[in-house]
């Protein structure tokens, strides 16, 4: 438990370094950093509607994150999120449209939410597949299967899934009746807020209280030995790469159905890599990629409104610099921490030995 | 008194998670053998690590031919005449002993006949047999050894570290090492070989310097001292075997696995197991002697579903297992420690409960719905944890943080109680110390008064006379033999070991 809190500790430190040198960096571009974040917080927090846009954005991170995480467990890379992703919303786009007029809301709903996991796990299954059944490197194939589902989803929005005016590479959007409803009035913060939380509570449940999440576990920190024990890696390695892609798919559902309400060409582009970096930032742990995707969401929003101040031209890419910069704090300070650990126990060490 | 060659002087070594070494001191002379004698973990090969320059010292002094030194890294060491034979070989497979030898010691371009011609020079006046232009890779583990000793003698080594160099070898070669050590000696030079075996110690060393838990216990000389004193000094505590008893004939008990021609290799390569025939019976322990990597791991592997028998059936309790899951095996009753604790047996990263789970996933017992029963789980283990006396404090430490000893009577408990009916243990006791291997010892034989059949794989002879009631030798995955305990001399055993029939042995027939 303790060296849990040392974790947390190192981590929140880690994040406020990475803000101190971002504000640093602000100072190169002549502008007085407390006084643009000073201004940019205060816009955030005394909007409501500010406020709550820190849940949306951080909505589908949680998934994209938890579908990185999640594979993390079985030591397997999934870097393909953001396809798995983009599947979930192709086919939540196309259940929404087909369906809105038929059934109730909240049956849709559901539908859609099966769909969009199915997509999305159908695209770790190939993953998963390949990796099982050709030694396939996990990392380049789940890269690269983004690439696919990208130009599948251009295709499909060029023909059957193209709007009525046939005029943009979009569909039509979908009728009120298909949303996600809203859950606090006053902003777009839906449903899928709420969704994203259970889920990431339900992955970890099931990785650290399950048969199966042990198995997932063992398989990650030592197939040889999970082998040994009857436990299939390979059968392992397609189960995770499903479930994985499935979290991702159902980011497809609160972006479609909560959020944007069509899909269009470069739908979200940057959530897939998002998600690795905040689940990094978790270090893989279900719970933490619910707070690391708030941070996220919340250095988006600061980002965007810092964009918007009048007359101090801040780019709005800004924002990218930093959580990169705040990434980069987190991943070194693994390795303070290790040091700084190590050097503590040589050190009681040397006194009980003296 | 002349001026010693090596002189440590009050050296310690801290780990992060242990003392390594504490105050350590002692000298070598010039002509000197000294044996550096303790068991696994007594800080033997930290310390001589240090003189070579793999680790850097803590505190302390250590002194060259009189001269104080600060020894960075082995090329260091090296100028200075001292070599260093690990226990596992660095030498590149690929390479003739040649190649490796001039490694690192060259520089543009390399006259490699000239190299050779010097070579076998060396080697000559040694008494040295090896190949110098085959690839080490297709040479016997004593010729590696060799190799590595002509490296040392290359860069006119003066000082020569061994560590448990006999580990690997035949009895045979063992001897061809000592004479060796004799010989090179005899020269004015030094060796300090590092050893848990006391045969070899009364054999070749002047001094003995007996090492436990870091510290040095005690520096005797040879000819002051004998094999139950060093032991004594060495464990610290008398250990006393478990009683075989020789008058039950196992041979009328109900036959439990059953080898039949099995052969086992992989695609387009030669056989690592060859037409492998016998039996175990209830209640019986079955020995498997042989140099390691003569097709034990393999066999296991087979029997375990590992890897599945190219040719043959496996029995166990009637019932064809040839081909069937890993899985089915372990919930048919068959326990299996592997020879490779952190490799096969344990995650390391998780916790014990964990640990013992691994073997307890696919029952209904231990899981509701898939869900883990962990109140039940983690009792067990505490009750484990008690039963085999495992140095943790509960369910929940993570493996790692245990000994290596702890981690192994940790596997142990569990597997005995997964095998119900076969337990396979290759080389149960590699690398523990002598109170972890006294204690698993004891299981093994409570396992077999409790009517299980035991295969238990050794290179360690006295283990094999300690515990078997019939041995089986292995050579290049074949069986040399099938011999009752007691049948057969550690000299005809090593004889058979390095490949050569005994005519005039009578076989115990199946």
């Amino acid at each position: 438990m303790k060296s849990r809190a040392n974790i947390l500790l190192y981590n929140i430190g880690a994040v406020i370094i990475g803000l101190i040198i971002s504000a640093i960096l602000l100072l190169f571009m002549k502008v007085n950093p407390l006084d643009v974040c000073g201004q940019a917080l205060g816009k955030i927090v005394s909007d409501k509607y500010n406020l709550g846009e820190v849940l949306v954005k951080a909505t589908p991170l949680i998934f994209t994150s938890l579908a990185f995480a999640f594979t993390y467990n079985a030591n397997l890379f999934n870097i393909g999120a953001q396809g798995q992703f983009l599947m979930g919303s192709i086919v939540a786009v196309a259940l929404s449209l087909k369906l809105q007029s038929i059934v109730p809301t909240f049956i849709l709903l559901i539908i859609v939410l099966i769909g969009s996991a199915a997509g999305g796990a159908f695209m770790g299954g190939l993953i998963g597949g390949a990796k099982a059944k050709f030694k396939a490197n996990e990392f380049l194939v789940s890269m690269m299967s983004t690439y696919v589902v990208s130009n599948f989803m251009d295709y499909l929005l060029r023909t059957s899934l193209q709007e009525t005016k046939a005029e943009y590479m979009q569909t039509d959007a979908i009728d009120k009746a298909a949303y996600l409803p809203t859950i606090l009035p006053g902003t777009r913060v839906h449903l899928g807020f709420v969704i994203a939380v259970l889920f990431a509570i339900g992955v970890w449940v099931l990785l650290n209280k399950t048969t199966l999440g042990f198995q997932i576990r063992a398989v990650g920190k030592n197939s040889d030995a999970a082998n040994l024990g009857g436990i299939k890696p390979t059968t392992i390695y397609v189960i995770s790469f499903m479930i994985a892609g499935g979290l991702a798919g159902i980011a497809g559902l609160t972006e479609i159905n909560g959020v944007q309400h069509m899909l269009l060409r470069d739908f979200n582009a940057s959530i897939g890599s998002y998600g690795i970096g905040i689940a990094i930032l978790a270090n893989g742990n279900p719970i933490g990629c619910i707070f690391a995707s708030i941070l996220f969401g919340f250095l988006n929003v600061m980002g965007t409104t810092m964009g918007r101040l009048p007359g101090l031209n801040i780019p709005a890419s800004i924002i990218e610099l930093i959580e990169g910069i705040v990434m980069a704090c987190v991943i070194i300070s693994y390795a303070v921490r290790r040091i700084v650990e190590n050097k503590k126990k040589k050190k009681q060490m040397r006194k009980a030995g003296a | 008194m002349a001026v010693p060659a090596i002189d440590i002087q009050n050296v310690s070594k801290y780990f992060a998670k242990v003392i390594a070494n504490k105050d350590v001191s002692l000298t070598v002379e010039e002509g000197e053998v000294v044996a550096l004698l303790g068991e696994n973990g007594a800080g033997k090969s930290t310390i001589m690590k240090i003189l070579y320059g793999l680790y850097g010292k803590d505190e302390g002094k250590i002194f060259v031919r009189g001269e104080e030194v600060n020894i960075k890294n082995p090329a260091d060491a090296m100028s200075r005449g001292i070599a260093m034979i690990q226990q596992h070989f660095s030498l590149v497979p690929t390479h003739t002993a040649t190649e490796n030898i001039i490694l690192g010691n060259v520089h543009g371009h390399v006259n490699i006949k000239e190299h050779e011609k010097k070579l076998k020079e060396i080697a000559l006046k040694y008494g040295f047999d090896v190949p110098v232009d085959v690839p080490v890779g297709q040479l016997a583990v004593g010729q590696q050894q060799k190799i590595e000793i002509l490296k040392a003698l290359y860069i006119n080594t003066s000082i020569l570290i061994m560590d448990e160099p006999t580990a690997v070898l035949t009895p045979q070669e063992s001897d061809n090492l000592m004479q060796f050590i004799k010989d090179f000696t005899a020269k004015g030079n030094s060796i300090v070989f590092i050893t848990h075996k006391m045969k070899e110690v009364m054999e070749v060393a002047d001094k003995i310097v007996v090492m436990r838990n870091g510290v040095v216990v005690d520096t005797v000389k040879r000819e002051d001292t004998d094999e139950q004193e060093l032991a004594k000094l060495m464990i610290g505590e008398p250990i006393i075997p478990p009683a075989r008893d020789e008058s039950i004939d196992y041979m009328n008990n109900d036959v439990v696995l059953s080898i039949k021609d099995v052969s086992f290799g992989e695609k387009n390569a030669v056989d690592l197991l060859k037409d492998l025939n016998f039996d175990i019976h209830k209640g019986e322990i079955f020995g498997i002697a042989g140099v390691s990597g003569n097709g034990q791991d393999e066999l296991c592997d087979v029997i375990s579903g590992l890897k599945h028998a190219t040719k043959g059936t496996i029995v166990l309790d009637g019932e064809d297992i040839t081909k069937a899951s890993i899985k089915k095996r372990n919930t048919m009753g068959i326990g299996y420690c592997p020879v490779d604790r952190y490799r096969d047996a344990m995650v390391m990263d998780m916790t014990l409960a964990e640990n013992i789970f691994l073997k307890h996933w696919w029952d209904k017992e231990w899981s509701n719905k898939g869900f883990i029963r962990i109140k039940k789980l983690n009792e067990y283990t505490n009750e484990l944890i008690k039963r085999h006396r495992v140095k943790a404090n509960d369910y929940s430490d993570i493996a790692r943080g245990l000994s290596g000893g702890n981690q192994q009577k940790v596997v142990l408990g569990r597997e005995v109680d997964l095998g119900k009916k076969l337990l396979i243990f290759n080389q149960p006791t590699r690398g523990l110390d002598m109170g972890a291997v006294d204690r698993i010892h004891h299981v093994i034989s409570e396992e077999k008064a409790n009517g299980k059949a035991v295969l238990l794989i050794s290179t360690e002879l006295s283990e094999i006379f300690e515990m078997c009631d019939r041995i089986a030798v292995m050579h290049g995955g074949k069986m040399m033999g099938i011999y009752k305990n007691g049948d057969l001399t550690t000299e005809q055993i090593g004889l058979l070991m390095a490949g050569v029939h005994l005519e005039d042995e009578k076989e115990v027939a199946e």
